[in-house]
């Protein structure tokens, strides 16, 4: 009788914790980027961020200005590159396409629906579009999972010798810092989404609901990537890789640049250039919408922008 | 250098207390074995840990009359990735040495389910210099639950999962050290009170 009232007991909880869970989020339309007014600016005008899309027609000198296909992370969007456009239109000469990740920019629902092959999906494509238009100094830069991609793209050779000149590779997730996200297909389906504590700068540029669809993407993609690191390959012929990590970082753990650095090799079979920068920001190049920057951010976000200007330069 | 140099030392004087505190019981079981030890049991263990490495090596198990009885066993590990999924790859190097105690139930049967408190040191080897400002040792902290089993023969098998309470976070500890883990060992029974 004792055992059967603990039974029922822990049934009534299960049913009351399942019952609990909500699975959608209560979402401000005005000012979050998961409502179904505010979108990525590159949905409306992609001629103003991609370069496949703004130049018809290009030149000969066009074709041999450096682009920088810039990307960025789970759950951002093109804002997160928008500080190096305006650096890079100060201080150097080159085209710069802002790719927006497959769902990413729209709505909750759009985000919740999406897979990690989705949010690769625009970067081939600007990729293919920019070969197929004659460019021949493509560069890609990623901010924290579009490392990942990036690095899948490699691992699969969709990405092939001579197809990329330099890689820029700004706090990369392999391992997440958050080690309770290993836990998520066993949590997730009860908690239905995590909310992120962002700005209010943030919020209309970053999901501020993370659906827990996603995040089991988002670890299956850094678990192939981390398998793939283990077994180790190598970057195509003629291109060069530049890791920058920050060493306090509460989103990509910094031994995800122990992983690269182990597992990833130049063509040649030489070790790939990492730079760990003593930083507590997840993403080091962006400081827009942030609560509080110190002086060494700036200079950090400086430091790294101007390494790779010359570093492309070169 | 230096951090790489005092991580060296570190784990040098953890290996030489684990195999101090082996020594010690072993000579303990040679003075007075018929009244201290009930089961002496050595043997190889296998760590999965959830969404990373696999991590084998080896085992003790130890229950005493005079220990509660023969329901506590008290034991220790040595299981590392260099044995696991490091062995031919690129997974990073780490070692854990742990210490557990653990309370048995239905010790007199064949099939005992247990709790264990376990406690340890948890050493990475990052390979390079440009590493040197992050952590790689950690103290380990964990508790699992599983199953025993006692064969007829002498052979004991443990499956268990467990729940380390000290990960890595990105703002310290270690980033391979994860929380959970499932554990199966397999024992020889070196020495029985019958």
């Amino acid at each position: 009788m004792k055992a059967k009232n603990i039974l029922f007991k822990l049934f009534i909880i299960f049913v009351l914790l399942l019952t609990g869970c909500s699975d959608e989020p209560t979402i401000d339309n005005a000012t979050m980027l998961d409502g179904d007014q505010i979108f990525d600016a590159s949905i409306y005008n992609p001629e103003n961020y991609l370069v496949s899309v703004a130049i018809d027609n290009p030149t000969t000198i066009q074709k041999n200005t450096p682009v920088i296909i810039a990307t960025h992370g789970y759950s951002a969007t093109t804002f997160e590159w928008d500080e190096f456009r305006n650096h890079s239109d100060m201080n150097a000469n080159i085209l710069i396409s802002q790719v927006l990740l497959g769902g990413h920019g729209s709505t909750y629902e759009a985000f919740k629906n999406s897979t990690w092959k989705d949010w690769q999906t625009p970067i081939m494509n600007e990729y293919n579009a920019l070969r197929d238009k004659g460019y021949i100094n493509i560069n890609f830069a990623g901010s924290s999972t579009a490392c990942a991609l990036m690095l899948d793209l490699i691992k699969t050779d969709e990405i092939g010798d001579n197809g990329l000149k330099h890689i820029f590779l700004i706090d990369p997730i392999v391992i997440p810092s958050d080690k309770s996200l290993t836990l998520i297909g066993f949590v997730g389906p009860m908690l239905g989404y995590f909310e992120s504590t962002n700005t209010t700068i943030e919020d209309s540029y970053y999901y501020r609901f993370r659906p827990q669809e996603t995040l089991k993407e988002l670890l299956n993609l850094t678990n192939k990537v981390r398998k793939d690191l283990q077994k180790g390959f190598n970057l195509p012929q003629s291109t060069q890789m530049k890791v920058y990590k920050s060493t306090n970082d509460d989103v990509a753990d910094a031994v995800s640049a122990v992983l690269l650095y182990r597992g990833l090799k130049n063509h040649d079979g030489s070790k790939i250039n990492i730079q760990m920068i003593d930083s507590k920001l997840h993403v080091v190049t962006r400081l827009d919408g942030r609560d509080t920057i110190t002086q060494k951010d700036i200079d950090i976000q400086k430091q790294v922008f101007d390494d790779m200007l010359m570093i492309i330069a070169q | 250098m230096k951090k790489k140099k005092n991580d060296l030392q570190k784990k040098l004087v953890f290996t030489l207390f684990f195999l101090a505190s082996f020594l010690g019981i072993e000579a303990q079981t040679s003075e007075s074995k018929k009244d201290w030890v009930k089961d002496l049991k050595i043997g190889i263990r296998m760590q999965k840990t959830q969404k990373l490495y696999w991590e084998n090596g080896l085992a003790m198990d130890f229950t005493s009359p005079k220990i509660a009885n023969n329901r506590i066993h008290l034991g220790f590990s040595y299981v590392t990735t260099r044995l696991g999924s490091a062995m031919g790859t690129n997974a990073i190097q780490q070692d854990n040495f742990l210490f557990n105690l653990g309370y048995y139930f239905r010790h007199q049967k064949k099939l005992q389910p247990f709790i264990r408190a376990n406690t340890g040191y948890f050493y990475a080897d990052y390979e390079s210099d440009i590493f040197d400002d992050l952590s790689n040792t950690a103290v380990l902290l964990s508790i699992d639950t599983g199953v025993s089993y006692e064969f007829n023969t002498p052979i004991t098998i443990n499956l268990s999962a467990g729940y380390n309470l000290n990960t890595g976070t990105g703002l310290s500890g270690p980033g391979t050290l994860y929380p959970v883990f499932y554990q199966l060992s397999v024992f020889y029974t070196v020495f029985k009170k019958s």
